[in-house]
């Protein structure tokens, strides 16, 4: 995912420990750069070259082509851009609807002992169900519209959103419970001032799973059941063997996702300003 | 052990006895305190020294209100403890302000949710944090902070309540030497103007007699009060204090009151 890259990035590698850091003089943005030359040289050559069947490996310029092609006149009959748009919104609703939900019942969760009891075995017990398992079930309730769809997602976002913020609650140090109390704050006072803020940073490593998990199986739903979307796209250009637009909706899936992980990280970083510190 | 009258003392712990029961069979039961007896009397300075594991987090934090205690009774003015609450101030060792805050955010916070005005507690907290020697950081965070800087952060968060005690649990533990030496005369300073009743915890014998009115020293678990020194040079102090003899004379009485206690337990496991 794109999670790794962006989150080792500003790490110094560890390689570079000792002597060998002051010999260094090559950054290791050069050695990424590098890969994805290379890689770029490798899939030219092979798809010009007579080794793979024509048409099953399309050129980089080929893809360039399909792409301004989309771009200017769409996928069956509507623009590309209301087809990652419908996407989109798939995915963001059923994802915000997942938070707006997940972050206080997994908050109260972790902090009532009681209602932790309550909540968590039921939780436990759908967590490990592949969200895509769902998806004949969201069809055979909710149709093959919107509502289904949005439903699905909201599930899987709330999962893993309130398991997150159930243990950022749980877990606070109790220093800053004592702190609290003896401060004199009330139970309230310090759910809201003391126990919300403390899970922030759980809560937001909760929120990036979701939102990759929601971004995936958005996509796994247009497969199966759609007349729009990214999804939608790909499956049809496949039956049609339009594959070149296979390759652009898969890399527009994928360019997508990771914006979306890089927004979150960025709101994450203003949000949870101490975090690690 | 001198009692006090009835009446006369802030604090008083009679009988404290406090077993930590563990939930699951192999682990036995601890005994931290047993027998304590110890009153401290209004706008004292008493410090606790003694072996680690002897107790003495326990007896603080039964006072602080954060333990029940299995057997006996603490109270403050005559009344038992209940529960924590702002009357008595605590300084903890490990950094325990909020690092979502602000110093300044971090200090009102209790006045604040006790529904004190901002006119108020705002301008205290100011004079405060200049008393403490963080004029200029109000807006800092804590992770900006060196440990000096934090617990100064934590005493001012304390003093806000102008609790009648404060409870410090090994406050200055983590800091270098020089730092310590800073803090202490620092908290000299501020019991002049806040004048509360203070239990101090330490390690560092040295620092209790600096501080204290008085210094108890603690036997190995479960803990109970083994001996207890009076410190007679009048406050304020300063480092001259440290070389003196009575200094001197009241180090060595309490490292080996401790340190015999740490010895009994050494001698079976050397052989
Ligand atoms: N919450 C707890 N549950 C079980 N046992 C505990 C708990 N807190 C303390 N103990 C035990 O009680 C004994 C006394 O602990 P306490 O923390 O009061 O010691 P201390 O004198 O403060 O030690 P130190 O100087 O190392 O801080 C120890 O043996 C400890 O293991
Ligand atoms: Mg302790």
């Amino acid at each position: 995912m794109g999670d790794v890259a962006l989150q080792t990035a500003p790490k110094v590698a560890p390689s570079g420990a000792g002597d060998q850091r002051r010999e260094r003089r090559v950054p290791d943005v050069a050695f990424s750069i590098g890969a994805v030359l290379l890689l770029l040289v490798l899939w030219y050559v092979f798809s010009h070259s007579s080794l793979i069947k024509a048409g099953y490996l399309p050129s980089p310029e080929s893809l360039a082509e399909t792409f301004i092609d989309l771009a200017r006149n769409g996928y069956q009959g509507r623009p590309l851009s209301e087809h990652i748009a419908i996407s989109l919104f798939r995915a963001l609703a059923g994802f915000a609807s997942g938070v707006i939900v997940g972050v206080p019942v997994g908050l109260l969760a972790g902090y009532s002992r009681r209602a932790g009891a309550m909540i968590s075995p039921i939780m436990a017990f759908i967590r490990p169900i592949p969200p895509i398992a769902f998806i004949p079930m969201a069809v055979l309730y909710f149709g093959l519209g919107e509502l289904g769809k949005i439903v699905l997602i909201f599930f899987v976002s709330f999962n893993y959103v309130t398991a997150n913020a159930q243990a950022g609650a749980a877990n606070f140090p109790i220093a800053y419970r004592r702190a609290a109390q003896s401060l004199g704050l009330t139970r309230a006072q310090t759910f809201f001032r003391i126990v919300l803020p403390g899970a922030l940073p759980q809560i937001f490593t909760g929120l990036k799973v979701a939102m990759a998990l929601s971004w995936a199986v958005v996509v796994a739903a247009e497969l199966v059941g759609a007349q729009s979307g990214l999804g939608f796209m790909i499956s049809d250009a496949a039956l049609l063997f339009r594959i070149p637009v296979v390759y652009v909706g898969v890399a527009l899936i994928g360019a997508i996702g990771l914006l979306l992980n890089f927004s979150l990280n960025l709101v994450e970083a203003k949000v949870v300003h101490w975090k690690g510190r | 052990m001198p009692d006090a009258p009835v009446g006369q003392s802030k604090i008083s712990f009679a009988g404290v006895e406090k077993v930590y029961s563990s939930a699951s069979a192999r682990v036995t039961s601890t005994r931290a305190l047993e027998a304590f007896n110890l009153d401290i009397a209004r706008a004292e300075i008493l410090s606790i020294v003694g072996p680690t594991g002897c107790g003495k987090s326990t007896a603080l934090n039964i006072l602080a209100g954060f333990e029940l205690a299995s057997a006996g009774a603490v109270q403050v003015d005559g009344n038992v403890i209940v529960g924590p609450g702002p009357d008595r101030g605590v300084v903890f060792q490990q950094a325990s302000l909020f690092p979502w805050m602000t110093v300044l955010s971090n200090v009102v916070l209790g006045v604040k949710c006790r529904g004190l005005p901002r006119e108020d507690y705002e301008p205290r907290a100011r004079r405060l944090l200049v008393e403490v020697g963080l004029k200029g950081f109000e807006g800092h965070y804590p992770y900006q902070l060196s440990g000096g800087m934090q617990q100064r952060v934590q005493i001012a968060r304390a003093l806000i309540n102008e609790p009648e005690i404060l409870l410090m649990d090994e406050p200055f533990g983590a800091l270098d030497y020089q730092t310590r030496l800073l803090m202490q005369k620092l908290l000299l300073r501020l019991w002049e103007h806040f004048r509360p009743t203070i239990l101090f915890i330490t390690h560092d014998v040295g620092e209790a007699i600096f501080i204290s009115d008085r210094v108890i020293a603690m036997t190995k678990r479960p803990g109970r009060v083994k001996r207890e020194v009076r410190v007679q040079a009048p406050k304020p102090r300063d480092y001259e204090f440290i070389g003196s003899a009575e200094f001197t004379a009241l180090e060595r009485e309490l490292v080996m009151a401790v340190q015999s206690e740490v010895e009994v337990d050494e001698v079976p496991a050397a052989h």
